[in-house]
């Protein structure tokens, strides 16, 4: 059981372009759900009026191609910095490959879901179940680009979209990637949901400030936490 | 010695037929009519919404396209007693009267006319004789001598060019065909001018459906919105185009179809006037209701059967009723679970393939056993000959005024009795008569329609049982329409909001099917025993029996 | 053999149409083929020029409306010259011939035309058995595969023979398969719709005709000439669709005015096709202007994307209404409970290390960078 009187020291986590991706594309998926909920779901607040007179859905469409840009640029971002960054923001954390990596997602499981063991939890950055969840929403991410540029594809001239025309063939047809399309939002809002719920739920619990972690970069880590984690096995990822 | 002959692929006509006929010394003495595709489109129904149903119905078939789609429409709303407002009535009657003025002028000229008709003949005719001849049975005005010749050198350029697309290999010099050059010339003439104007009354659909083939149907009413003041609506221009769209089909079906209808039939009476009769009972469903489908007795076209040619009694027809309206698979490629010597009635119908004919490539079918995709209807028993014949009968033998008179003066300018009409000409003139008879009520269906929008009735639609969440956990519905070919009924069994069971029960189901369990054949069939063949490998008489029903064979096995 | 083909130019004079007629015929060509005005003057030439081309056109499982679109045509001399500009030798619904006649119709263009024929194909092809579609005792699969052995190019007409259409519907019965998925080796152009447009169907033949290679097609084989853009893309009600304007209901307010169909399940902005720019019938409307959303008939597959008036397709296995956002509404609240649940089980499983507080801040040492 952890004692609440070790000492602890401060450890940066995250890097300012971790920290900035995240929270573009925290706004920008906030953004994409809400405006593609409504392309999915109009409103009809503007009934009675003339065509001339609006141009809502229009504009909810552009907000929603402008994010989808965004999005797609701090993603490919954020892959790039997979590769350069530090130790806890490289792509080797969040694809489980290692024996260890396995080991602590099922502890992760038995300590915080089913809360049958009070066992520690050795992590700095992510642990490895949540890692291996960011790397399966870095999947729907991938996969939402795809399909949304594949459909915008139809629609736009310019070089980046015509990239993936030949996705609406390849699925066999528009309404396959459409519908796909829309069902992939709601794995971001369930995701969102659990998130979040997890960040605070993780503060809560372990106190090691990591819902502020994501502004500041800064994480308190127990000093026999950060032992453990520079004398690691030969099996843990390392640098 | 009987002598096997087949006939496959049958053509100008829809589908996939094959007939086998015996003859012997020069006469049929036996017949069997076979369809040979099959597409399964009730198996695939099934689970789907009802109120998608119309679409995929409608593909059953694009020649009687539309049909299919008002049955099930009538289907659905009658399972989930939906009514729609009169102006939906009104539209609908409209669009079903265009199908058959456009299906019954192609029939004639591009599917029927060529068993007459002797195209090559036509080269020999005088112009000048043609037009005088022309002009003396109808006012139609392209009759100059002048376009009778530019006809004939269009056709004389075809026929030397050597290469001659869809007349090669026709029966042309038979020995059967018996109209003068001129007259030949004339239905050619009118053969060009039915193709090139049929694509006008189609234009119905397209306005108030969105396209034609296969316009769009609506469960509950018409998608089209009615609106005077708007340019997104149906609006003046549009109502006025229909209006222009029916005038001008009527005046081509008076100055054009009926004339060269009588012109071709005074040469042919005396013999196909007598042949090719077939079953003596008829069925007609009627249609073209003038206030509500639910009332039929407000029907255009009278419902009920006549059984043995007796004109004077009418029986009633109760398509719910099990024992009524049933279909049998003794000799169709599909089981039953419980066996081949029962017929169902389509609530409880079945669609299970069981393919036992030889593997193709194959010469001759076995008809000891299943021979056809066709099913076997049967009204109380009886097999029944539906279609334009079936109706004229009906409403004649109900004293309906309109259709005394239009029968009545045919058989007079014709000079022959009622019973020629028992025949294969007799089916061909029926045919005609009906579409002058249609046009007529195009017209009245038109005027009612303007009348209720100018006293304010714009309603094209009943949103009420829209939401499946309206509708009760289980619902049946049958939908009874008179299509061109005659008697067509759908069935629907609703649970849970989906369709459980959905089977149609098609004219041509009626007509072409093979024999049922007490070996009784069926119209197609019946209809060629005893009709003489000059040559039995040019099978020209068979067509013409064959084509006067004008077969739909997709609709027949769907 | 000394056979004198006339050419198409030939043939339309010797009916009587004058050349201005013919030039006018070739100029709507042109511009239904998106051509520069140049390239009138090349239809001039192939048409004045080439001999008619042979024409074989099977029906297999089909429903015939796509011999009936052609057949509506609509310029004014088309439904007089398609008829005559190629040899349509073989035509189940038009040729006068039947039986042994017919059957020999096709074969005598097979051994006169090799390698000049086209095969053109209405209906789609049974594949669980063959017998399912027989045509004088032939499968539908042997008469083709014949056919196409020494064809110059195939055209598929329709949704029947370019993607299976409504009988190759779940669950396909017939394992109806388009001509695509039968040949290979010959080029194919799928002229999808249910039916095709007249003139989409006529603008193909003169397509083949006047520059004697098909046309540029997409990556599903429809020709870019009429399939490049969505119906929403060309629609008349896209600007209702912009202003968010919709059909709550049919016959409802919006209904009248015209507004976007796209709540009552349109599924233009999923369906390439020109329906919103040719039209249907000379022009006349299409779907959604007479008040029907469009049900994507171009499209491969179409069918099972219902129910037809939901805007996205229903989810399998979970009955006729239930799409992805029903769904993805019960797995919310799902996970809203299940969040909750957790949340309220760890502060009783885990209340020892909540309550357990550090002593003193002291304890913590001096911040450090890793
Ligand atoms: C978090 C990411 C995203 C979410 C949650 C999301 C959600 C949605 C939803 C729910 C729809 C409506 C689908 C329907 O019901 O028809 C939609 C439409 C669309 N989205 Fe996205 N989207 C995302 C990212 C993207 C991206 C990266 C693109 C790339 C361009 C994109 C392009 C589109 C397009 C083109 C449409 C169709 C809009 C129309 O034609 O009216 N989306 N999106
Ligand atoms: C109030 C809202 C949010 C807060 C407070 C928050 C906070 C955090 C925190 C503290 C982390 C680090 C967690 C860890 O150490 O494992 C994190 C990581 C992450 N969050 Fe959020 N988050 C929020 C919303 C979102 C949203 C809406 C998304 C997108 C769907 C998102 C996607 C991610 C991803 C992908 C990571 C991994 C970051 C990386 O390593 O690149 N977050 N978030
Ligand atoms: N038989 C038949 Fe049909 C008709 N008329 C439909 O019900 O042809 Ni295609
Ligand atoms: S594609 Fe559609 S219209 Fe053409 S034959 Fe098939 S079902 Fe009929
Ligand atoms: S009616 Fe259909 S195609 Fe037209 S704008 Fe609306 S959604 Fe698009
Ligand atoms: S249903 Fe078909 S006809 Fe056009 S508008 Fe849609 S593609
Ligand atoms: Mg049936």
């Amino acid at each position: 059981m952890r004692s609440r009187t070790l000492p602890m020291r401060e450890v940066h986590v995250w890097e300012m372009p971790v920290r900035v991706y995240h929270w573009v594309n925290a706004l920008c998926v906030t953004v994409l759900c809400v405006t593609g909920f409504l392309i999915g779901n109009p409103l009809a607040f503007m009934k009675g009026t003339e065509a001339y007179l609006n141009y809502w859905f229009g504009t909810v469409r552009f907000i929603h191609f402008v994010s989808a840009f965004v999005f797609f640029f701090n993603f490919i971002f954020r892959t790039y910095w997979g590769f350069v960054g530090n130790e806890f923001s490289r792509w080797y954390n969040f694809i489980p490959l290692k024996r260890c990596q396995w080991k602590e997602i099922i502890n992760v499981i038995k300590v915080d879901v089913l809360q049958v063991s009070h066992k520690e939890i050795d992590s700095i950055g992510h642990n490895s179940l949540a890692s291996f969840i960011y790397f399966l929403t870095f999947l729907i991410f991938l996969l939402q680009c795809l399909t949304g540029f594949g459909m915008y594809a139809a629609m736009s001239t310019a070089f980046l979209p015509k990239l993936f025309s030949w996705i609406v063939p390849f699925m066999g047809g528009d309404m396959h990637v459409r519908q796909l399309h829309h069902i992939l939002m709601w794995g971001f809002i369930l995701f969102a949901m659990v998130h979040i719920y997890l960040v605070f739920y993780h503060d809560y619990i372990e106190r090691r400030g990591v819902t502020s972690s994501m502004i500041g970069g800064w994480k308190f880590i127990e000093e026999d936490v950060i032992e453990r984690h520079e004398n690691r096995s030969e099996d843990c990822p390392k640098d | 010695m009987a002598e096997r002959i087949v006939i496959d692929p049958i053509t100008r006509i829809e589908g996939h037929l094959r007939v086998e006929i015996e003859v012997t010394n020069g006469v049929i003495t036996d017949a069997y009519s076979a369809g040979t595709m099959v597409r399964g489109i009730e198996t695939i129904l099934k689970g789907r919404d009802p109120r998608d149903a119309w679409a995929f119905v409608g593909r059953v078939c694009g020649v009687c396209t539309s049909t299919h789609s008002l049955t099930s429409v009538r289907t659905v709303e009658n399972a989930l007693g939906i009514s729609v407002p009169p102006n939906a009535e009104l539209i609908r009657n409209l669009m079903a009267n265009a199908l058959y003025i456009q299906d019954h002028v192609v029939h004639f000229y591009v599917l029927h006319a060529l068993d007459w008709v002797d195209v090559v003949s036509a080269l020999k005719a005088d112009p000048a004789a043609t037009s005088t001849l022309a002009q003396s049975i109808s006012a139609w005005p392209k009759s100059s001598v002048g376009y009778f010749t530019d006809v004939q050198k269009k056709f004389k350029n075809f026929v030397e060019s050597g290469q001659l697309g869809i007349f090669a290999n026709g029966y042309w010099g038979h020995s059967a065909y018996k109209l003068p050059p001129e007259v030949n010339l004339i239905a050619v003439a009118h053969y060009l001018e039915a193709l090139e104007w049929q694509k006008e009354i189609v234009k119905v659909h397209t306005i108030f459906g969105g396209k034609n083939p296969h316009p769009n149907y609506l469960v509950g009413g018409v998608p089209c919105s009615i609106n005077i003041d708007e340019a997104n609506a149906v609006n003046a221009e549009r109502l006025a185009m229909v209006g222009k769209l029916f005038e001008d089909a009527k005046t081509f079906v008076d100055q054009v179809y009926i004339p060269d209808l009588l012109a071709i039939a005074s040469f042919y009476k005396s013999d196909w006037g007598a042949i090719g009769g077939g079953l003596t009972n008829y069925m007609s469903f009627g249609d073209f209701p003038t206030n509500g489908y639910n009332n039929p007795d407000s029907f255009k076209i009278p419902r009920g059967v006549i059984l043995n040619r007796d004109l004077s009694k009418i029986h009633e027809i109760k398509a719910d009723d099990p024992e009524q309206i049933q279909e049998y698979v003794n000799n169709s490629w599909y089981d039953y679970s419980k066996g081949d010597k029962v017929g169902l009635h389509p609530w409880d119908g079945e669609t299970k393939f069981n393919y036992t004919g030889p593997k193709p490539p194959y010469d001759h079918l076995d008809f000891s056993q299943k021979y056809s995709w066709v099913k076997t209807p049967r009204w109380k028993g009886y097999p029944m000959e539906v279609g334009p014949l079936s109706r004229m009968l009906v409403g004649y033998a109900s004293g309906k005024p309109e259709f005394k008179e239009v029968v009545d003066s045919a058989l007079k300018a014709l000079d022959v009795p009622v019973t020629a009409l028992f025949s294969t000409l007799g089916r061909t003139a029926a045919r005609g008569l009906e579409t002058k008879l249609t046009c007529d009520w195009a017209l009245e269906f038109y005027q009612s329609l303007l009348a209720n929008i100018k006293n304010g009735d714009s309603r094209t639609m009943n949103n009420e049982k829209w939401e499946p969440a309206s509708w009760p956990k289980e619902a049946k519905g049958i939908g009874m329409v008179e299509a061109p070919r005659g008697a067509l009924s759908h069935f629907i069994v609703i649970k849970d909001k989906k369709i459980e069971n959905y089977q149609l029960v098609v004219p041509t189901t009626w007509n072409a099917s093979p024999r049922d369990p007490a070996g009784k054949r069926s119209a197609y069939e019946e209809s060629l025993i005893g009709t003489p063949v000059a040559d039995p490998k040019v099978p020209l008489e068979v067509l013409r029996t064959i084509h006067s029903f004008d077969p739909c064979l997709a609709c027949a096995v769907h | 053999m000394e056979n004198k083909q006339p050419s198409f130019y030939e043939e339309v004079r010797g009916d009587g149409i004058s050349r201005k007629d013919f030039l006018k015929f070739c100029a709507t060509m042109a511009a239904f083929l998106g051509l520069e005005s140049s390239g009138i003057g090349q239809i001039v030439k192939a048409l004045e020029t080439k001999p008619r081309l042979p024409v074989i056109w099977f029906h297999f499982q089909e429903c015939t409306c796509c011999s009936e679109s052609f057949i509506r045509a609509s310029h004014p001399i088309v439904a007089d010259i398609v008829l005559g500009k190629i040899s349509l030798d073989y035509q189940e619904t038009l040729m006068a011939a039947s039986g042994v006649q017919a059957e020999e119709a096709y074969k005598a263009v097979m051994a006169k035309f090799p390698g000049e024929y086209i095969v053109m194909v209405e209906g789609s092809i049974p594949t669980e058995n063959e017998a399912y579609c027989c045509i004088g005792g032939r499968s539908a699969k042997q008469i083709l595969e014949e056919a196409v052995q020494n064809c110059k190019a195939v055209v598929a007409w329709g949704n029947c023979a370019s993607a299976g259409c409504v009988q190759a519907a779940s669950p396909n019965p017939t394992g109806a398969k388009p001509v695509h998925k039968i040949i290979s080796g010959k080029p194919v152009i799928n002229v999808q719709g249910c039916p095709p447009i007249a003139d989409v169907m006529a603008g193909v033949v003169v397509h083949l005709l006047t520059f004697d290679r098909i046309p540029q097609l997409d990556a599903l084989g429809r020709p870019k000439a009429f399939y490049s853009r969505r119906v929403h893309d060309t629609c008349y009600r896209r600007a209702n669709f912009d202003a968010g304007l919709f059909v709550e209901s049919f016959d409802d307010e919006g209904a009248k005015k015209g507004y976007c169909l796209y709540k009552m399940g349109c599924k233009g902005p999923v369906t390439y096709n020109s329906c919103g720019i040719i039209k249907w019938n000379d022009g006349v409307s299409y779907p959604i202007q007479s008040g029907h959303p469009c049900i994507g008939c171009s499209e491969e597959g179409f069918w099972d994307n219902g129910p037809f008036y939901q805007h996205l397709p229903s989810i399998a296995g979970f009955g006729i209404e239930t799409t992805a956002d029903k769904i993805g509404l019960g797995l919310g609240v799902a996970t809203a409970v299940g969040v909750a649940g957790h949340a309220i089980y760890t502060n009783i499983r885990k209340k020892k290390e909540i309550t357990n507080a550090p002593e003193t801040a002291s304890e913590t040492e001096k911040p450090k960078a890793l």
